[in-house]
């Protein structure tokens, strides 16, 4: 069997675009998660089948990881259409049936009240303060002070590939690890080289939730949106630890409940 | 014994002394398929289920059908046959959209609740959707259980609506008649998401502002507002009467005791000690093996060092009991003089080691 079919994408390249869609309310990869149950690659048809920790997980993030995965996919030059299959949850006809028919939230499902695009919003922002944190430590680590941190702007990163259309790409996988990016302090009177990734997935996130995308803007926030007071900097960072532990303690939570979803089946599998 | 395992016949002692242990959330529910009249029924108790499974030890997990209905009995054995807890508190579920007789209603506790009124607290609920019937159902269950606190739960489908806010006009004058009764322990139950849809009705920025309108009243937020730690810790930090009911973050202890320790160093760094109370859920979780892992469980070297909390001795003995002994105004001294002859103890021979609990009188 070769990977790749006539005209299709490679199974890599699908993997990859899939490696970007996060399941919204933990900030991982569905991928790193181990959602994805297989892959198949048709020419230009591409099905993705995914299962989630549990039945009960909520069809509002359930629906953005599909529509996500179906759009990542179909955004490779080499794939026509994406079909999406999620199983074994308690909403998967509606997901499933919306997803592939191009529908909205709110025609896929007539009983909620509204679409997805404010819990949507809501979790980016979250993720992003999860995300500052990891960005902040480095510089501090870097010996970078909180005034200095506080007053940084977007301008005072340099990379070649820190740009609007590469933050993306860099996200996507472990290969910037052992990056770096050098950081114009105090105004551009000295300069430290600190890794790359804490940063780029930062400003990936920020970039998404548009709280930074002008060049002079400063760069980290407060969970409302606000730049950041020297005297509040030590508050705003153990709130960026909080929304970390939050995301990680549901990601216990999802972690033992597909644990005890999966030896329930291989209990009944064995009857 | 019937029912555990129990090889703790003696009260939970650390460093020679003894804690006593109010959990602080527990059900007696009725999911038997002859009760279930809607499909969520069914989901409910299975969604319950697998959160049971998924943080209890393998050897103390329930079957689902003594899952569905465990009885009155078993639940007395449970919660005090080896002293694991000293007192609990009742918090209802109604579900009644989804349960003919509903899930666990105040009624349905009160059997055993009155039935030992020394061992239990009974608590009400209310729902705002009910307007003026509601208000008066307020006043029936004041009057008639002297309900001290109320459990809400806002995610309740009632009808075509998916649920309800605290911070709601008709929410409002709800919580005014608990202010006049005296009703003053006001606990929401936040917990993971499931329904509705796509608007979160366990999201617990509500809180906030019942809060702040009415600081006399003690807002218990349930399972510590997880998936949504961050708001709720947030809000605790500025509201200091808005509590956090362990219930969901407990059993943590047993199978990620890492993550129990981060969860609990947050807790302890926002809201302090003394706002943060246990519950187990039961039967969610069972005390009966519960309140051993919590008390027996550390925080890391890095915890401590990153967040400057402790676990120690008298951070336990507010949390598993003192705090919400202060909601309720139990005099726990009083409880243990009183429960070194009660029917409990003397149902499980417990009656030397209430007596040797007492400790020496100059130790407050």
């Amino acid at each position: 069997m070769s990977e790749r079919m006539p005209d299709g994408p490679t199974r890599a390249a699908v993997r990859d675009r899939l490696d970007r869609v996060t399941d919204p309310e933990l900030d991982r990869s569905i991928v790193d998660l181990e959602y994805i149950d297989s892959i198949e690659i048709d020419g230009e048809h591409v099905s993705v089948a995914f299962t989630l920790p549990t039945a009960w997980c909520s069809p509002a993030f359930a629906w953005m990881m599909a529509v996500d995965a179906r759009d990542e996919v179909e955004s490779l030059p080499a794939v026509e259409t994406a079909r999406i299959t999620l199983a074994e949850h308690m909403h998967e006809t509606e997901i499933n049936r919306g997803v592939n028919e191009r529908l909205s939230f709110a025609e896929a499902f007539p009983d909620a009240d509204g679409d997805v695009e404010a819990v949507r919003a809501e979790l980016d922002e979250k993720a992003r303060i999860a995300r500052q944190y990891d960005a902040v430590e480095t510089l501090l680590e870097a010996g970078l002070d909180a005034e200095t941190i506080v007053d940084l702007r977007l301008r005072d990163f340099e990379a070649a590939d820190i740009g609007p259309n590469t933050a993306q790409s860099g996200s996507a996988g472990a290969a910037i690890d052992d990056e770096t990016v050098a950081i114009y302090a105090a105004d551009r009177s000295f300069a430290v080289s600190v890794p790359a990734a804490p940063l780029e997935r930062y400003l990936e996130k920020a970039r998404e939730t548009a709280v930074v995308s002008e060049s002079d803007e400063k760069l980290f926030r407060t969970p409302e949106g606000e730049p950041i007071d020297p005297e509040s900097f030590d508050l705003v960072h153990q709130r960026g630890r909080l929304a970390q532990v939050n995301m990680s303690s549901q990601g216990g939570i999802c972690d033992g409940l597909r644990e005890a979803r999966e030896s329930r089946l291989e209990k009944t599998a064995d009857d | 014994m019937v029912y555990g395992n129990n090889t703790h016949t003696t009260m939970y002692q650390h460093d020679g002394e003894e804690i006593f242990v109010i959990d602080g959330h527990v059900h007696l529910w009725d999911a038997t398929e002859d009760n279930i009249k809607h499909d969520g029924g069914e989901e409910f108790i299975q969604c319950f289920y697998d959160y049971h499974t998924t943080f209890t030890p393998e050897a103390r997990q329930w079957d689902i059908d003594e899952y569905r209905r465990y009885g009155a009995d078993r639940m007395v054995e449970d919660l005090f046959s080896n002293a694991a807890t000293d007192m609990a508190i009742f918090q209802p579920t109604y579900l009644t959209d989804f349960y003919t007789e509903g899930f666990n209603t105040t009624e349905q506790n009160a059997e055993l609740a009155t039935e030992y009124p020394e061992r239990f607290v009974l608590n009400g609920t209310f729902d705002p959707r009910d307007g003026e019937d509601g208000l008066e159902y307020l006043e029936e269950l004041h009057e008639k259980y002297e309900i001290p606190g109320v459990k809400l739960y806002t995610a309740e489908w009632r009808d075509d609506s998916k649920g309800w806010r605290l911070d709601d006009e008709d929410a409002f004058e709800f919580l005014e008649k608990c202010q006049e009764l005296g009703i003053e322990n006001i606990h929401a139950h936040k917990g993971p998401t499931i329904r509705p849809l796509n608007r979160d009705a366990f999201d617990v920025k509500d809180v906030d502002d019942a809060a702040s309108s009415f600081p006399e009243l003690n807002f218990i937020v349930e399972h510590v507002g997880l998936p949504r730690l961050d708001d709720f810790c947030w809000i605790a930090a500025q509201e200091n009467n808005v509590y956090g009911g362990l219930a969901v973050a407990a059993p943590f202890a047993q199978n990620r005791p890492g993550k129990f320790s981060e969860i609990m160093s947050e807790l302890l760094w926002w809201l302090g000690e003394d706002r943060v109370l246990f519950g187990s859920d039961y039967a969610l979780w069972n005390p009966d093996w519960l309140v051993e892992e919590v008390l027996e469980a550390e925080l890391t070297q890095e915890h401590r060092a990153e967040y400057g909390v402790e676990w120690d001795i008298e951070t336990k003995k507010k949390v598993m009991g003192e705090n919400i002994a202060e909601l309720y105004d139990i005099d726990i001294e009083a409880k243990r003089r009183a429960f070194q002859d009660d029917e409990i103890s003397q149902q499980f021979g417990l009656e030397d080691h209430y007596a040797s609990g007492e400790p020496a009188a100059a130790d407050d």
